[in-house]
């Protein structure tokens, strides 16, 4: 796969908050096997992929970014309405986290190798951006390929004066077709990088190219990805995504499996867990097999007395990635926390929700309407050209329809007293079918019904653009196109059903 | 062997209004299916092969000239049916005879009433390839797996070692046992095991039938990536039709694998279990998609199931499930050379 001639490029799925594991997957190839980035041809991306791989082509730090995605989740959770409660402003945060963890030349050492995957509102293809001017141009990027319309907000955010939204809608994992493409993806289906569910079902479904296993354990993730779980869950997450990416390494032979090896050693004796282990001590070792060895021999320690959960759990990841996984995942011990826990505080809290909401949407309503205000001419602009757009196209639709029944009445009268034989093959063709209604009935029905609309019109109005079409008629009819398509059509129908018997 | 058009019979008041609801029949499928292999200009001939209590097997012969070669027999897998293999057909014909049927109660062959229990379900598929070969006069053949497709290879060769040549196992179904470790998977929210537990009786495209006519959206819908795998052929909804109307018909083999799994997949008879009593002689060569979601561990596993026998495991890099359809190029020369190594 990683053919160093012909190159490779990393692919990273959409999936809402389920990035971290991308995380835990990019930080398992960056450490275990750093060329896979450095030397990929291009990182390609949507949504949270993208946003995965803004942070491993443009320098920016992969803890920082969990320890983001993390408080992100926290943010959405910490309401009674969750993610969709007004006063959660999701892409505010993520800009101000991308501005903050991307470096001041992230353009320059991601133009050309980080594609973001975009979906153009107007028409509702894809784009891939890979080219930027400045760090503000990769983040508004960024936000554009991360927009969940409705989610997120109603006006999409636009890029160098186009509008677009969520690249996952158009494709949500670019260019996984090709060979040398190494995806990435937190549902388990056919990716090169994904969770093996516990499920041998080989049914599933593709969503603008993400192939999605029917399974359980997917269903759920489909749930997370926006509406995040619990802080402990998303860091399983990001741990199932190292784990992931090291068994990818380990099948490819691009990493030696002597840990593995280590790691099965130590299960097989737990006995050996007894020498004592210096808890601070562990963190300071930097050699990967002693370190692995020593955290399985502090794992098992630890199911021996109880101590905290989260110190027992996302053993295999990185120190540091490891350690603001814990942050994240240590509850608020003030008494505030403790006490709106409590479950008649929650109940309470659901109650009050008729009240408290009107305020607090009021509130964050107007905290958007200051942040909006520099982009509000434009927007109205583009709100007004929709607008009008939507009206044209409503008009000229209307006008075509009207247009258009008096245009196929025309061609059905022709037809009928052109090809009549073709009817009885319809006839006869249906009936071999055994079907009980024909379909033939159907459209003389249809053409009867518009011919007396028709015929009503004309009484009621002699319009003269009819007239002239109706001039029309005997100049048409000898060497027009659609006569002659449709006889052909009627043929070819007529040796398909004569050359059946042959076979 | 004549083709001849039947359309289903004596189904009672309660069908006569189904074609209406699903726009199928057989005579719609049998057009699906000639404009799958319109495409394919080696000659070839297809006719039913009849085998016992009235049941035809629908089998397409490439090169039947090639005499001296044991033949190369293709079995699809599980919803599928010969014209999936279109991109496979040309290549590997080129110098062996090749003969492509589909499965007993899939496709166009008879939907016959499979036993509900497990083993006589399984038995019924392994005798009608055995009548098959039979009827067609095969000595010895070249056995093609893919998904269920495998798992009735490996059956066959169990219960008919002298016949197969050699195994080639295509991201075969049914091979591991399920894993009862559930305490390793995260936990799910009750809300879904119970959605899970409410549509585990149904049929696995119980679905498709339910939508009607909204079917065939529903397929180009979901599985885009059909018309993508086949783009190189055809630039319309051929693919999906094709699967659309192989699988709206009355499910007789789906009922039969239905009934021959457990939730959620997993085989009831796992061919794990069985594979060490095979005849050693029998070389097999697992070929899987290196992104698949089946696991790949199967071939090894075989391996070390059969410490005297030739077990071979290949993967195919970029593809998935569908192998054979989402790298025809690599497949078939992996596939051609197999056959080379065999005569």
């Amino acid at each position: 796969m990683l053919d160093r001639e012909r190159g490779w490029s990393v692919s990273f799925a959409g999936c809402g908050f389920l990035g971290v594991y991308h995380i835990g997957a990019a930080s398992c190839l960056q450490e275990r096997a750093p060329h896979i980035i450095r030397d990929a041809r291009h990182v390609y991306g949507a949504s949270a992929g993208a946003l995965a791989g803004a942070v491993l082509v443009g320098g920016g730090n992969l803890v920082q970014a969990c320890a983001d995605v993390m408080a992100l989740a926290k943010e959405a959770r910490k309401r009674n309405l969750g993610p969709l409660h007004p006063s959660f402003n999701v892409i505010k945060i993520i800009r101000d986290g991308l501005m903050r963890n991307l470096p001041e030349n992230t353009h320059q050492l991601s133009s050309g190798r980080l594609c973001i995957s975009l979906t153009r509102v107007s028409d509702g293809k894809n784009t891939l951006i890979s080219h930027f001017n400045s760090k503000e141009e990769v983040v508004q990027a960024l936000i554009c390929s991360s927009f969940v319309p409705i989610y997120c907000g109603l006006i999409p955010p636009s890029f160098r004066g186009v509008r677009y939204v969520d690249g996952g809608i158009s494709d949500n994992l670019p260019h996984y077709e090709s060979k040398n493409t190494i995806t990435v993806s937190p549902f388990a289906g056919e990716c090169d990088i994904c969770p093996k569910g516990n499920s041998a079902n080989f049914h599933e479904m593709n969503l603008t190219n993400t192939s999605i296993q029917l399974s359980l354990g997917n269903l759920y993730r489909l749930t997370q990805a926006l509406f995040p779980p619990e802080p402990k869950v998303l860091g399983e997450i990001c741990e199932q995504g190292y784990s992931d990416a090291l068994k990818f390494l380990k099948e490819n032979g691009i990493v030696s499996d002597s840990i593995y090896i280590h790691l099965s050693f130590t299960k097989r004796n737990p006995h050996e867990a007894a020498q004592p282990t210096d808890h601070m001590k562990k963190k300071e070792l930097t050699d990967n097999r002693v370190e692995t060895l020593k955290v399985e021999v502090l794992s098992d320690q630890l199911k021996q007395n109880p101590q905290p959960l989260e110190m027992s759990i996302f053993e295999s990841l990185p120190p540091r990635l490891r350690k603001a996984l814990q942050e994240a995942c240590k509850e608020q011990n003030g008494f505030y926390a403790q006490f709106s826990k409590l479950f008649p505080m929650r109940v309470i809290s659901y109650l009050m929700l008729p009240y408290t909401l009107p305020v607090e949407s009021a509130y964050s309503v107007a905290l958007r309407l200051v942040n909006w205000f520099p982009d509000m001419p434009a927007d109205i602009r583009w709100m007004q050209e929709q607008l009008c757009q939507i009206a044209g196209t409503v008009y000229s639709q209307a006008k075509s329809k009207l247009f258009c029944t008096s245009r196929k009445d025309n061609y059905a009268s022709l037809r009928k007293c052109q090809t009549v034989p073709s009817t009885v093959e319809f006839h006869s063709s249906y009936c071999q079918l055994k079907m009980p209604h024909s379909s033939a009935d159907l459209e003389t029905w249809l053409w009867e019904s518009s011919r007396f609309v028709h015929s009503a019109m004309k009484s009621a109005s002699a319009n003269t653009q009819e007239h002239s079409d109706l001039n029309l008629y005997p100049n048409f009819l000898p060497n027009s196109d659609e006569s002659g398509l449709e006889i052909d059509l009627d043929s070819s129908s007529d040796t398909s059903f004569q050359t059946a018997p042959e076979y | 062997m004549a083709e001849e058009e039947t359309s289903s019979e004596g189904l009672g008041w309660l069908f006569s209004w189904l074609p209406a609801w699903c726009p199928t029949s057989l005579l719609h499928l049998k057009e699906a299916e000639d404009k799958m292999l319109k495409c394919i200009t080696s000659t070839y001939n297809k006719q039913y092969v009849y085998i016992s209590n009235g049941n035809k097997i629908w089998t397409l012969t490439f090169s039947p000239d090639f005499s001296h070669k044991t033949p190369l027999v293709l079995l699809h897998g599980f919803g599928g049916g010969v014209g999936l293999w279109a991109l496979n057909f040309e290549d590997l014909c080129e110098n062996r005879t090749i003969h492509a049927f589909d499965l007993l109660g899939f496709g166009r062959s008879s939907r016959p009433h499979f036993d509900t229990d497990a083993q006589e379900a399984e038995n019924q598929f392994v005798e009608s390839i055995e009548e098959w070969r039979k009827e067609v006069g095969l000595e010895k053949m070249i056995l093609l797996g893919h998904n269920l497709g495998g798992f009735l290879a490996a059956a066959y060769s169990l219960k008919y070692p002298k016949r197969v040549k050699h195994l080639i196992l295509v991201e075969p179904w049914g091979f591991p046992e399920r894993p009862d470790n559930a305490e390793h998977e995260r936990p799910i929210p009750i809300w879904i095991k119970a959605l899970g537990a409410i549509l585990s009786p149904f049929n696995p495209l119980a679905g498709l039938r339910i939508a009607g006519p909204f079917g065939l959206s529903l397929v180009q819908r979901l599985r885009p990536d059909f018309k993508r795998k086949y783009s190189s052929m055809f630039d319309d909804n051929t693919v999906t039709e094709y699967i659309y109307h192989c699988n709206v018909q009355s499910p007789s083999g789906e009922t039969a694998f239905k009934n021959m799994t457990i939730p959620y997949g997993w085989a009831k008879r796992p061919m794990l279990q069985r594979i060490p009593q095979m005849d050693k002689d029998i070389p097999i060569t697992v070929v899987y998609g290196a992104r698949s979601c089946i696991d790949g561990n199967s071939g090894s596993t075989i391996q070390s199931l059969r410490p005297n026998s030739y077990v071979k495991t290949i993967a195919i890099l970029g593809a998935g499930h569908y192998v054979y359809a989402d790298q025809p190029e690599d497949f078939n020369q992996k596939v051609k050379d197999i056959c080379d190594s065999v005569d």
